[in-house]
């Protein structure tokens, strides 16, 4: 399975300490939600992310997968601009 | 360092006997310590809510053998299990699990080891199991049942953190558990997901209750009884906001609890909280934490690191040496640390609070505080959590050393899921440099009766080493690596068994001791289906003559076994029944179920009886020792136990059953490169057969009843009607009549009395002989 771009938020947004939580994949807040986006490798890697967020004590809102390049706009039009 | 590891092996063997006394006892052979904070439950703190409304839930299903806790983290489930062991009066087993028992072998252990504590001998007959090689981890569950059931009073098992394990294997082993745990025990588990251990199915049955998170959040009455005990006054409409802000989610009602004691204005302060729009976790522990003194503040920081911690060894890893009092003083005024023991000796973060701590200890300091945690834990014979430590660290040479020290450890403890886990982290680079850790993954594999291509592959990467680094090629690598070898008795090449065994055998004896006994059992076996019966013999003596040999229990077993078969073979009765007597006695007791390699003493037993005209015995023990033998790939040792079993049955003018199983020996002996003188003995059945047809003129039935025929006479056999016999099988009452057709054709028979009566003689009313 190729790498595939995923969206995933959680509810409230996180602070700075957050970033580290997550490597490789880029961390941005707004308007409630906090949104973790980057390439998933496979579907291991995606488990043990959504298991990462739980042991956090994280509430997981949404898991999308994104098609890279399409424009899919994130919460506030530009994740990277916040990060 | 490797020179150092190999020379000291001797020496290392008396390092292991002195840490056994702490840890498996029972195994005879010194495993892994016991890792004593994972059977300790930890301490309420005196600041938790008690839930009445909870632990009544827990209460009124008492007649339910397994309760599920399932929340995320942070829902208080550990604490309401452990305030509602602490108010009952029965036994409690604790265990909390962690990732690394995905090796059902090390989860076992600890269970099986906190029933020990529970009366002695109780998990003895388990913690035998999981040190058996070829013993499966369901043995060892059955075992202790058993055992619980001996106990007899009411125990409570905890199984914390379930949600940590993943492995088929594990999951399965505690599926067979829950599906026959005895009435007297009842199971209570926390878990962040849903485990696979069929809960639809218990649903169904009504053998489960669930207490989720709906049902763990706080209500607003029972947040207020936490800030009123905490003396926070805040306003009824304020404690409406924080349930609502925290949605109940008791992790983050005490966080506010904590941080809202200190503040002059807490009503203002919650307003805040109501109105930000971060996550709730996040907002509180950064108020916790602000308010910490700086000193303690980076204490926390840094020993987050640690999953389990003792006073000394923070004091090792961060390089002061007043730790015990800091972790008591924290103990003391806050929730997130737990204390393990009422010692003040182990200790751990919750979970949830420890996991947000080590995001800012940053990746440039922990993999040293890691390391030191692991030298301290090496120095205190703590072998897994050193290895942890250092993988942690990313230290892969630190683990190959460990690894290189105290292999043996995980092999003779049955840790070979652990064991193989560690080496497949490793770099392949290192594992060509030290030829022991493929050398005993190799090993690890073929006990775990892996396709063989995995330990050829094992065993190639070994030779490569041996190519890089022949100074390191010790005896003591040779020996199990030919040792290993000679397992091709297994695929059935008898030739190169006893080939391997041979090498095996004179490295053992250049200078692997320890080895010794197991290497002497697999050569004797292998001379044993060459057909060199007296030197198979007189290698079997060697090694029960040792006085270690009762400690490698598969080897003595076999080689008893061994000693049996022959001196049946070669019409000494008596001794062939002591020596089978005593191979199973030892096996019953050292491991109450059933062994495979009490198979051999089973089939020595059985000739002995057939040549003493005890033939029911006989049978008995040839079909218990062949049911033993019976494994997934074919193997000569299957073959034998086959061929004893018809020359028993022919024995017994079981004629049509002798034939079947002979013809089944035949057709594995086919598929064998070289299956020695297997053969020999089936030409000798085959013989025997013929002439017992002759003389008995018996007639054999042309054809086999099917299945379905012989269900159908099973039925008949008991008394029951047509009718009944098709709503028991769920077929028609046609096809009861038409299978009945059938069954009189074949036995020649023409009243259903005739038909019983003849099924009878031809033993074809014995139950069913499918495995498992």
């Amino acid at each position: 399975m190729s790498p595939q771009v995923y969206r995933l938020v959680v509810n409230g947004e996180l602070g700075p300490r957050y970033a580290s939580a997550f490597t490789g994949m880029t961390v941005s807040s707004a308007s409630g939600k906090t949104e973790i986006t980057g390439a998933i490798i496979d579907q291991s890697h995606l488990h043990g992310l959504l298991q990462r967020i739980g042991s956090l004590g994280l509430t997981l809102y949404s898991v999308t997968p994104l098609d890279d390049g399409n424009g899919e706009s994130g919460l506030h039009g530009d994740p990277a601009a916040s990060s | 360092m490797f020179t150092r590891v190999i020379g000291a092996h001797p020496a290392d063997w008396g390092h292991a006997r002195r840490a056994m006394s702490s840890g498996t006892e029972e195994t005879g052979r010194p495993g892994l310590r016991v890792i004593e904070p994972k059977l300790m439950p930890p301490r309420v703190h005196p600041g938790m809510l008690r839930r009445g409304r909870l632990l009544a839930a827990l209460d009124g299903e008492g007649g339910t053998p397994l309760t599920v806790l399932n929340a995320a983290a942070g829902y208080g489930k550990t604490t309401l299990v452990r305030s509602w062991c602490i108010e009952r009066p029965e036994a409690v087993i604790w265990i909390t699990l962690d990732p690394a028992d995905d090796d059902p072998a090390r989860l076992w252990t600890h269970l099986a080891t906190g029933v020990e504590r529970l009366g002695q001998g109780l998990g003895r007959g388990a913690l035998a199991a999981l040190g058996t090689r070829g013993a499966p981890a369901e043995a060892a569950v059955d075992e202790l049942m058993n055992g619980l059931v001996r106990h007899g009073r009411s125990v409570t098992v905890v199984v914390d953190d379930l949600h940590t394990v993943g492995s088929d294997a594990s999951l399965r082993s505690i599926r067979h558990a829950i599906e026959r745990l005895p009435a007297n025990v009842r199971v209570l588990a926390s878990t962040r997901s849903d485990p696979s251990i069929g809960l639809a199915r218990l649903r169904a049955r009504r053998s489960l209750v669930e207490i989720r998170a709906r049902e763990l959040a706080f209500t607003v009455e029972e947040a207020a009884q936490l800030l009123a005990h905490e003396r926070i006054a805040l306003s009824g409409d304020n404690v409406g906001l924080l349930v609502e802000r925290t949605e109940g989610w008791p992790a983050g009602l005490y966080l506010a609890a904590l941080w809202l004691r200190d503040l002059d204005d807490p009503n203002r302060e919650v307003r805040a909280f109501a109105g930000s729009t971060r996550a709730v976790g996040d907002y509180l522990t950064d108020e916790v934490l602000t308010a910490l003194a700086p000193d303690r503040r980076d204490f926390l920081l840094r020993t987050s690191v640690l999953g389990r911690f003792t006073p000394e060894l923070c004091d090792a890893v961060l390089g002061r040496s007043d730790s015990a009092a800091v972790l008591g003083e924290l103990a003391a005024s806050n929730m997130f640390l737990v204390a393990l023991d009422a010692r003040g000796e182990w200790y751990r973060y919750h979970h949830l609070f420890g996991e947000v701590l080590q995001l800012e200890i940053g990746a440039e300091a922990a993999p040293e505080l890691r390391r030191r945690a692991a030298t301290w834990c090496t120095a205190h014979g703590l072998v897994e959590d050193a290895i942890e430590y250092a993988a942690a660290a990313g230290d892969a040479e630190m683990v190959a050393e460990l690894l290189l020290e105290h292999h043996l450890q995980f092999i003779w403890g049955g840790r070979l899921e652990q064991l193989l886990g560690w080496i497949r982290w490793l770099p392949s680079e290192l594992l060509v440099s030290h030829p022991l850790l493929p050398a005993s993954a190799a090993a690890a594999t073929a006990a775990l009766a892996r396709p063989e291509a995995e330990v050829q592959r094992l065993l190639a990467v070994a030779e490569q080493a041996r190519r890089r680094r022949p100074e390191l090629w010790s005896p003591y690598v040779e020996a199990g690596v030919e040792v290993t070898r000679a397992e091709a008795i297994q695929r059935g090449d008898v030739a190169a068994a006893v080939e391997h065994a041979r090498r095996a055998v004179a490295a053992a004896w250049a200078g692997a001791d320890m080895l010794t006994v197991g290497v002497l059992a697999s050569l004797s076996q292998a001379l044993f289906f060459a057909g060199d019966l007296d030197q198979s013999r007189k290698v079997a003596v060697d090694a029960v003559e040792r006085p270690d040999a009762p400690d490698v229990t598969d080897g003595y077993v076999a080689a008893l076994g061994l000693l049996a078969l022959i001196d049946a073979e070669q019409g000494r009765s008596e001794s062939a029944e002591a020596w089978a007597r005593q191979a199973i006695a030892f096996a019953q007791q050292r491991f109450q179920a059933n062994f495979w390699v009490a198979s051999l003493a089973h089939l020595g037993l059985a000739l002995v009886c057939a040549s003493t005209d005890r033939l029911d015995e006989a049978e008995r023990e040839a079909l218990r020792g062949e049911r033993l033998r019976r494994t997934a790939q074919p193997t000569v040792g299957h073959a034998h136990a086959l061929l004893v079993l018809a020359q028993v049955r022919v024995a017994r003018s079981r004629l049509s059953r002798g034939a079947r199983d002979l013809q089944r020996a035949q057709r594995l002996i086919a598929g064998f490169p070289d299956p020695g003188r297997l053969p020999v003995i089936a030409a000798a059945v085959e013989h025997s057969l013929a002439a017992t047809q002759a003389t008995a003129g018996n007639r054999e039935p042309i054809e086999e009843p099917s299945p379905a025929e012989l269900a159908v006479l099973r039925g008949l056999a008991a008394g029951l009607s047509r009718r009944e016999i098709g709503t028991q099988l769920y077929i028609s009452l046609n096809t009861v009549k038409s299978h009945t057709r059938e069954l009189y054709r074949k036995l020649g028979a023409t009243s259903k009395a005739e038909a019983v009566a003849r099924a009878e003689g031809l033993g074809l009313l014995e139950p069913s002989e499918s495995p498992g």
